[in-house]
């Protein structure tokens, strides 16, 4: 019930903070950036060691059935330094396939993405509705931009039977399966345009709608997570400017149009984390609330965010518009992240449907 | 505190008010009970051992800690406790003179600021200084043992029902404005004083204007040292704040989505997709705001200074009702021109009210200046008030040489 973190959770910030600052620093997304990898694998291979890949993970799968909230202290961790990596995909993936009723599938496929060895990717670019379709076992269609998919080993496709949803999987190298990279706004998002035509999968058992649901409310608390990590890398990285720069004979932070500015963010970020922290509580300890305070995080925290981001921009002046600076990759990652899963409007109207529905 | 004895604690205030106190939403709201009742409940509540529970036994308190102020914070949220002519004895001079006052000032006063038989109210802002409490001009000048007080507060809730209030005056104009201030105990009884309502926008008169004319105060009528009592007026709105800020509103305040989500049922005005939108986006942020003030409890509880974050919470709390009452526009649509329904009124009345959020407790620009400054840690305003001397600052709309 407690909002705030325990002693478990406050360490595990602690070692996900130390592995950002001494192995994944922003000159690792630079690297990135020039080399057009998605992801550092080496990176990649700690985040897995680290125990991430596996947190929601249960025991008997090989996780550490850990809980969302620790999930989410984590992903606020990576957020807040722009780690490139398929954790999110693997986790969206892994959270529905523990919402279906398919023992065989979940034992197939878990304790891969529990190791970090299976990149697995859920293909839903928004919240819930499937744009392709089977026939029999054979899929065709199209969704774009999907997580990882350029990576992924498995990918998990809602598609439309007749007037049901269904999940299938669908192995990497299908026949008919067509995957191709698009170049992503954020430097640390890799989203790729998933074609089928005709491609074999394996119909999965189980409630397809309700484990779809469960996943856009998942999206909502891991990439709310992750946004309040990079709003508050903002607010921290803007408010240290404002106490080193000056001008007109004072440090700008000294003027009320810079600190009010701050201000209104570190007011807003406040009420973010409090919103975050109770939608991770409610998805361990309260399912039935998860959807509600799911989507109230991600409100609380998408816009935000990007006024966040903007203002880091304003307020450093010249110097946060060059490309050496590291405003523009955080105003990037803001943006897409805003749109991923749902943007805005789609985020007031699944509330205004929660809400209804109570 | 263990968690076992928060929850004992929470069990047998709730136990006590279901045989007590109204009930919230009952004909019996708050404050609306006569001054007679209200000071009989608080002498009941006395007796039970629920007022003063963290004020030390010696002054008549409990002795307790937060948790227990916090659990019982949490039983009495269903309950309309007819308390409010108490609410600034308790939370604002009280604790004040708790940290600042003399023994005898503490054994003559807290006793009966507990069980309810004196009303205190506090007497701070001026009309020429609302956010810069500073740059007061009422004096009090020196005569003989004892001072004499002249000049003007307003604002002053209760004043009219009021025994005493906690009184900040200029005694020394010659150095810088902070350095020149005494807080002084005032008899409100006393030859001088002089109280009249102050009618706000709304229409109703909810505060009052005091004038002051040759009150003769002690010598034993100050508050810590002469000349400090900048210091403890800080003391005073620091409690002031986080009363406010982690005040959680009810469930039936008439902004609050429950009650305007319902609203918009009844007149119909929800089957708008638009109405429904603006109402889930109320929805967000009122409960965001909630949240946070959960989070500021659990932290005091956790042992945890609140600190200047309670100014995160008044100043999020008062955007909050200025928001709502654009939600509310909408909810009402054209009967906020002009309806005869009693609800709708409410609804009106407390969009009327919101604006005045944003400015009692300290404006949300004061507020952004704290969160600023102790939050962030960024550098003061330099103002040229910090260093001269209070004579030669200008004040108010006042233009002085």
């Amino acid at each position: 019930m407690a909002l705030i973190l325990n002693e478990d959770e406050e360490q595990f910030r602690e070692s996900v903070r130390r592995f950002v600052a001494e192995r994944s620093p922003l000159t690792k997304l630079r690297e990135l950036i020039s080399s057009g990898q998605p992801f550092d694998t080496d990176v990649w291979k700690q985040l897995s060691a680290l125990g991430l890949t596996g947190l929601i993970i249960p025991a008997e799968y090989g996780g550490a059935e850990a809980g969302y909230s620790i999930l989410s202290v984590a992903l606020t961790q990576l957020g807040a330094g722009l780690v490139a990596s398929p954790l999110l995909a693997g986790m969206l993936a892994a959270g529905t396939l523990l919402r279906l009723d398919d023992q065989q599938a979940r034992t197939r496929l878990l304790s891969g993405i529990a190791s970090g060895e299976l990149t697995a990717t859920l293909a839903a670019a928004g919240t819930g509705t499937a744009t392709v379709r089977a026939n029999g076992d054979a899929l065709t269609g199209e969704i774009t931009p999907v997580l990882n998919a350029a990576q992924a080993d498995v990918l998990l496709i809602p598609a439309v039977d007749g007037e049901a949803v269904v999940l299938f999987e669908v192995a990497a190298g299908a026949p008919g399966l067509e995957v191709t990279p698009l170049p992503a706004l954020d430097h640390s998002r890799s989203l790729a345009r998933v074609r089928l035509d005709g491609v074999p999968g394996t119909r999965l058992a189980g409630d397809a709608a309700a484990a779809l649901d469960f996943a856009a409310d998942l999206a909502n608390l891991a990439i709310a997570s992750e946004q309040l990590g990079g709003m508050g890398a903002c607010l921290e990285m803007t408010t240290e400017y404002a106490k080193i720069r000056a001008a007109f004979g004072r440090p700008i932070g000294a003027f009320q149009g810079v600190k009010h500015r701050l201000a209104e963010l570190r007011t807003t970020w406040e009420l973010a984390r409090a919103a975050l922290r109770d939608a991770a509580r409610a998805a361990d300890e309260r399912p039935a609330d998860f959807p509600r305070a799911a989507s109230v995080a991600r409100i609380a925290v998408s816009a935000s965010y990007v006024d966040a981001a903007v203002a880091t921009i304003q307020l450093h002046g010249g110097i946060g518009f060059t490309w050496e600076h590291d405003a523009h990759l955080y105003h990037k990652n803001a943006i897409s992240q805003h749109t991923l899963f749902g943007g805005p409007g789609k985020q007031l109207d699944r509330l205004t449907a929660l809400l209804a529905t109570s | 505190m263990s968690e076992l004895s928060g929850t004992d604690f929470r069990n047998r205030a709730r136990a006590w008010l279901e045989q007590n106190a109204p009930r919230r939403g009952g004909e019996q709201e708050p404050g609306r009970a006569d001054i007679a009742t209200q000071k009989a409940f608080q002498a009941r509540l006395y007796d039970a051992g629920f007022a003063g529970i963290t004020w030390p036994k010696e002054y008549g308190g409990q002795g307790l800690t937060n948790a227990e102020q916090i659990a019982f914070g949490q039983a009495a949220r269903d309950f309309a406790l007819p308390v409010g002519a108490f609410v600034i004895g308790l939370g604002m001079p009280g604790p004040t003179i708790l940290e600042l006052g003399s023994e005898e000032q503490k054994k003559r006063y807290l006793p009966k600021v507990l069980r309810g038989e004196e009303i205190w109210c506090q007497l701070f802002s001026e009309p020429s200084g609302g956010s810069d409490v500073a740059a007061l001009i009422t004096t009090a000048v020196r005569d003989g043992d004892g001072w004499v007080l002249n000049g003007q507060k307003v604002w002053t809730s209760g004043a009219q029902y009021s025994d005493y209030g906690a009184v900040i005056a200029r005694t020394d104009p010659t150095v810088p404005k902070h350095n020149g201030i005494t807080m002084f105990i005032l008899d409100m009884h006393a030859p001088g004083v002089t109280v009249r309502p102050l009618k706000v926008a709304t229409g109703a008169a909810p505060f009052n204007e005091v004038f002051f004319d040759q009150v003769r105060l002690p010598a034993d009528a100050v508050i810590g040292e002469v000349n400090d009592g900048w210091h403890a007026a800080v003391v005073m709105l620091r409690n002031e704040r986080v009363a406010i800020g982690t005040m959680a509103a009810p469930r039936t305040s008439p902004l609050s989505y429950y009650s305007l989500s319902g609203l918009a049922a009844r007149l119909g005005t929800d089957a708008d997709d638009r109405v429904r939108r603006k109402l889930a986006e109320l929805y967000a942020r009122e409960r965001s705001v909630q949240l946070f003030g959960q989070l500021l409890r659990e932290e005091a509880m956790a042992g945890r200074d609140p600190g200047p974050r309670g100014s995160v919470a008044k100043l999020a709390g008062a955007e909050l009702g200025v928001f709502a009452s654009q939600v509310a526009a909408e909810v009402l649509g054209p009967a906020a021109a002009a309806s005869d329904r009693d609800e709708v009124r409410a609804v009106l009345n407390a969009m009327i009210s919101a604006p005045g959020g944003s400015i009692a407790g300290g404006t949300n620009e004061i507020q952004r200046n704290i969160i600023g400054e102790r939050v962030l840690g960024l550098a003061k305003d330099p103002g040229v008030d910090r260093s001269t001397p209070f004579d030669q600052l200008r004040v108010g709309t006042l233009r002085r040489g």
